[in-house]
């Protein structure tokens, strides 16, 4: 190697070094979430509709109960480009299974299984879970839809404490006593493995043990080495294990059959859930709407008629697990649990903040202006394949009764700040 | 009395005894870290790529596609590692080397992966283990010195012994429970309560076939369709090893006529030699010379 060659190295060297050296300096923060914000606006908008959800507690320790609840809308304008909901499950978005679930029901139905929902249909999901695995966790309502994939609902942070060595997930069991999942058969199959590897490389050793390779390719490349290497002993040995593996398999079948007399095999069927559907006095077409990009603004012009018999304001808008309130929003629907990274106090503004009147129509301007419509990467609508918003207007009564209607339309970017004026 | 053959395949071989203790050597580096984690490894991929989620998790463990699949999938490696194995070396382990091999690298996946990284329990993604099937296929290819009965007995075999051994392993997740009303198998409810974000349980493929007759039984139903695909399956590999192991080289006659010699194990020999009249660069007066060599 001539000095040139040294040089070379020493300098390839030294920068591979520096860049590992960087690493140490640069913010290595865990990533925490679950790409939510990857999802393209139009799938979170106008596919699953979440609103109420609601993480409790969101401090528990190993082995205690908790609960994931919440409605979800499926929203009428669901996008071409996405699989329809014949065959769904509500789901946990979680970093593996740091909770276990114990009971999911929609709409009081047990969900098992995956089964069909209805598009404008509103659905109520409880799921109870077991706290499991310690740490700071995000957590997400989920609704996967076959052909299409998850669509994450809006993320809250739950804490477990404890130690993982505690946790039992105790399951009881129909003939009679319970069995931990975490630890049952667990015993059993690591015997049969073990005792299967056992033969299977002894069967190799028995082999191995004499010359394998070159020595029987030359020796079978000449007359009669096929049958020299017919040995007799490898004969009895191969009876032996032929004899030997079938009455293994043949005992280790029976006993396990009277062991377990009654079986029953994995459950396919599907939960047919009734759906409900929202309720509101109101009326609301939308007229116009654009989305301001640097303004990051959704602005809406909508023709809204107040069919009840109480006056009805405009408090919140939610779209994609986010919200944007105003005053009355927030004294009607403000959950102080709900995580304030994906809610805005301040995000909704009307032109005329009055009350809609019983029988009056108005054409109603709404703004939607936060910095969380760009760091929820939901001004990316510019690159979907549909241009159209969806979401859940909601108003309230001066009782506190809430009305919710289910709103969507085309949408105009605005890209620049003159042409918004 | 010597147990083995062994004197008499080294004296047949030729080699002089440094070449004996050299062709050791060649075994030891040749077999573990070439053959064994070469066929654990790709088989592994092949394995998880064609039937992985049947294998992992103990609610796709069915009576209809996991029966049928899984020696389907089980049998295509040990088909072409069983061709070349015996047809050079007369070694029947094949089978079995590329089943315990598959077995080792799906226990590193169960290890590392699904239990340290995911923290999923063990029990929850217990693969089957058909080296018990691997066996009576070695077996059969050893005693009937032929892999057309090997196909067609030592396969059917193979694939019908899958389910009676897998049974060992997860009868137990068959009991019964009720939950919310509603009666689940044991297995069904550790696929519920361990949430699978990516995985929903719409993904899982179980019981929507119509291998559904002669009074619900199911799963030998689903096993003897298995041994028949397995039969075919196994054919098709064996030939496939063919095609990938074999070796042959052009040689030039001494009328100058070239002519391709199928088994490469015979150069270098002396009934290569023979047959030859000689082979340039062994010292032996000829006129063959090796024109082209091709793997």
């Amino acid at each position: 190697m001539n000095a040139k060659n040294i040089l070379k190295v020493c300098v390839i060297g030294s920068l591979g070094m520096a860049t590992l050296g960087l690493t140490l300096v640069v913010d290595t923060t865990p990533v925490a979430a679950h790409g939510e914000r990857s999802q393209e606006p139009f799938l979170r908008m106008r596919t699953a509709q979440w609103y109420d959800t609601r993480w409790s507690p969101q401090k528990t320790s190993v082995n205690d109960e908790a609960m994931l609840t919440g409605k979800i809308h499926i929203a009428e304008d669901w996008p071409r480009a996405v699989a329809r909901p014949t065959r769904t499950f509500i789901n946990i978005g979680s970093p593996s299974s740091v909770f276990t679930r114990t009971s999911n029901k929609v709409n009081g139905t047990p969900m098992f299984t995956s089964g069909p929902m209805e598009l404008g249909g509103d659905y109520e999901y409880v799921i109870k879970m077991r706290a499991r695995l310690p740490g700071h966790h995000h957590i997400h309502p989920m609704l996967a839809v076959e052909k299409a994939g998850p669509v994450a609902g809006p993320g809250g942070w739950m804490d477990i404490s404890g130690n993982y060595k505690d946790f039992t997930n105790p399951a009881k069991l129909l003939v009679g006593g319970t069995v931990d999942t975490e630890t049952a058969g667990l015993a059993v199959g690591l015997f049969w493995h073990i005792l299967w590897g056992i033969l299977g490389f002894g069967w190799i050793a028995w082999f191995a043990v004499r010359p394998m390779f070159l020595i029987r390719a030359r020796v079978l490349a000449q007359e009669g080495g096929d049958a020299l290497m017919n040995d007799p002993a490898d004969r009895v040995a191969a009876y032996v294990m032929l004899g030997t593996c079938f009455v293994i398999i043949a005992i280790g079948f029976f006993v396990t059959d009277s062991q377990y007399p009654y079986t029953v095999p994995l459950q396919a069927g599907a939960p047919l859930i009734k759906p409900t559907h929202l309720k509101s006095d109101l009326t609301v077409k939308v007229l116009a709407a654009d989305y301001d990009v640097p303004g990051r603004a959704l602005r809406m012009t909508l023709s809204v008629t107040n069919n009840g018999e109480q006056p009805l304001s405009i408090g919140e808008f939610t779209t994609a697990g986010i919200r944007f309130l105003n005053k009355v929003g927030v004294a009607n629907n403000l959950d102080p649990t709900y995580p304030p990274e994906i809610m805005a106090q301040d995000g909704l503004h009307l032109e005329d903040e009055s009350p809609i009147n019983p029988g009056e129509t108005r054409e109603v301007k709404l703004d939607s202006r936060d910095s969380l419509w760009e760091f929820q990467r939901l001004m990316d609508m510019v690159h979907d394949p549909e241009q159209r918003f969806g979401g859940l207007l909601m108003a309230w009564d001066e009782s506190g009764n809430r009305h919710i209607n289910s709103i969507s339309g085309a949408i105009i970017p605005v890209f620049t700040r003159a042409a918004s004026s | 009395m010597a147990l083995f053959r062994t004197a008499q395949i080294i004296k047949a071989s030729k080699l002089p005894p440094e070449g004996v203790k050299l062709s050791r050597m060649i075994d030891a580096v040749y077999f573990l870290p070439i053959a064994y984690l070469g066929v654990f490894a790709t088989f592994h991929m092949h394995f998880d790529l064609l039937a992985g989620d049947w294998d992992f998790w103990i609610d796709w463990k069915d009576r209809q596609f996991w029966v049928t699949v899984t020696p389907v999938v089980e049998v295509m490696y040990p088909g072409a590692i069983m061709y070349y194995f015996w047809t050079f070396y007369r070694q029947p382990f094949g089978a079995t080397l590329s089943i315990t091999g598959l077995l080792v690298g799906k226990w590193i996946t169960i290890i590392f992966a699904w239990y340290w990284w995911a923290n999923f329990p063990m029990n929850f993604v217990m693969p089957a283990t058909m080296v018990g099937s691997a066996l009576i296929l070695d077996c059969t290819l050893l005693l009937t010195r032929s892999w057309m009965l090997t196909a067609i007995f030592g396969v059917w075999a193979f694939a019908m012994v899958f389910n009676p051994t897998q049974y060992a392993l997860f009868g137990y997740s068959h009991q019964p429970m009720v939950v919310d009303g509603q009666l689940l198998s044991l297995a069904d409810y550790m696929g519920f309560t361990y949430v699978r974000t990516g995985t929903p349980e719409y993904i899982r493929i179980i019981e929507v076939g119509s291998l559904r007759t002669f009074g619900g039984h199911t799963v030998w139903i689903s096993a003897f369709f298995s041994a028949f695909i397995s039969m075919l399956v196994f054919t098709i590999w064996w030939q496939v090893g063919h095609f990938v192991g074999q070796s042959f080289f052009w040689v030039k006659g001494k009328r100058g006529k070239m002519s391709r010699m199928n088994d490469v194990m015979v150069i270098g020999t002396d009934e290569y030699a023979v047959r030859h009249g000689g082979l340039m660069g062994t010292g032996v007066p000829s006129g063959a010379t090796l024109a082209e060599g091709k793997s």
